[in-house]
């Protein structure tokens, strides 16, 4: 494999003499160089030209199909800088975390009142805020009658009584 | 668009026009490259429908990476090198699954290429060129993966031991004995050749 290396042009120029030198000398050594050599020139030369055996249009018309397939087009330079590459994380991460924090924000001041309906069409509706739990409205429509009961703590009694408003 | 006449353009500028997205442009890349870049993946693979399929591929990847092209080699060395690393991955994938025959072995242990008898006789003298390529591309045929891989990067390639052993992944030493046992395999298989016209 020397005898290679040295026909290749791969040995340091000290050992590439004392091969030449050897392969000068030694009939073997030069009939195997003889060989490497005659292999490589017919391979420099000989390259097996070999024609693309689809047509240019079918050949194409797959490539092209599969480009459309994975657009968007990839020249775009990457970012060169640091900068750029985190700002590409950074700006959505933003505008990610302002909607998450908008939307704590909305939860927690979402009103609390909620009102519950007990209904009947025909009865009396009874209707409690529950924002307001000190109120309580006791409608009836056939009588045409609006019952509002407050609760509320006075001086001496820090417990809350009903006062009703007709 | 850049307006500039496909046909007649020559390589930097039909590169820069599909840089900018012009597939027309790119499209006359395939046109005049795809019988090199077939004949790279075929004497890679020998395997006629493989190497049109990692021909493809490599034209695939070649328009994804054009932004990386910078420029430093011709666009087709640049497109050669792309189909060669898809061949190699194919070849190792294919090795995993393939059961070496006995002689495969002994190729590749090394050794056998020293028992081989020196061919005296210069077995491609006096052949006209399309039969000498003929003859080769023959003898290519039947070597094992591993050793027309070597001989192929080495001979139509250009490559030296040290750049041969990083893009197949393997040591100079391995690189330098597969090369010795390729080239006297081919002499032998070329005598022999010889013998019988």
């Amino acid at each position: 494999m020397k005898l290679q290396a040295f026909l290749d042009g791969e040995l340091p120029e000290r050992e590439a003499r004392e091969i030449l030198a050897w392969s000068q000398r030694d009939r073997e050594a030069a009939s195997l160089l003889a060989e490497l050599r005659n292999i490589r020139q017919a391979l420099a030369k000989s390259e097996p030209h070999l024609s693309h055996p689809e047509s240019r249009e079918f050949f194409w018309s797959k490539i092209e199909r599969e480009i459309q397939r994975l657009k968007p087009h990839p020249v775009a330079a990457p970012p060169r800088s640091g900068f750029a590459a985190l700002r590409r994380w950074l700006f959505p991460a933003v505008a990610v975390s302002a909607l998450v924090i908008a939307g704590v924000i909305a939860y927690f001041q979402a009103p609390t009142a909620a009102v519950q309906t007990v209904a009947d069409a025909d009865a009396p509706t009874v209707e409690t805020t529950l924002a307001n739990s000190d109120a309580t409205t006791y409608r009836d429509a056939s009588e045409g009658t609006t019952l509002v009961l407050f609760s509320y703590a006075t001086d001496d009694n820090p417990v809350k009584k009903p006062t009703a408003i007709n | 668009m850049s307006g500039i006449n496909y046909s007649s353009a020559d390589d930097d500028a039909l590169v820069k026009a599909a840089r900018q997205g012009e597939l027309a442009a790119f499209e006359e890349l395939v046109f005049r490259h795809r019988d090199q870049i077939y004949a790279r993946a075929f004497s890679m693979t020998r395997h006629e429908e493989d190497a049109v399929d990692l021909s493809q591929e490599a034209w695939i990847k070649g328009w994804q990476r054009l932004g990386q092209f910078q420029g430093d080699s011709s666009f087709t060395t640049w497109m050669t090198r792309i189909v060669i690393n898809l061949c190699l991955d194919h070849l190792r994938k294919q090795k995993r699954h393939r059961t070496d025959s006995i002689e495969e072995l002994e190729e590749d242990s090394g050794g056998v290429e020293r028992q081989m008898p020196v061919v005296t006789v210069n077995p491609t003298a006096g052949l006209e060129r399309a039969e000498l390529r003929k003859k080769i591309d023959g003898a290519l045929g039947q070597l094992t993966a591993e050793h027309h891989t070597v001989l192929v990067l080495h001979e139509f390639e250009d490559m030296d031991y040290k750049t041969i052993a990083k893009t197949v992944g393997c040591s100079m030493g391995t690189v330098m004995s597969r090369l010795f046992y390729a080239r006297r395999k081919m002499a032998a298989l070329l005598a022999d050749l010889r013998k019988e016209s």
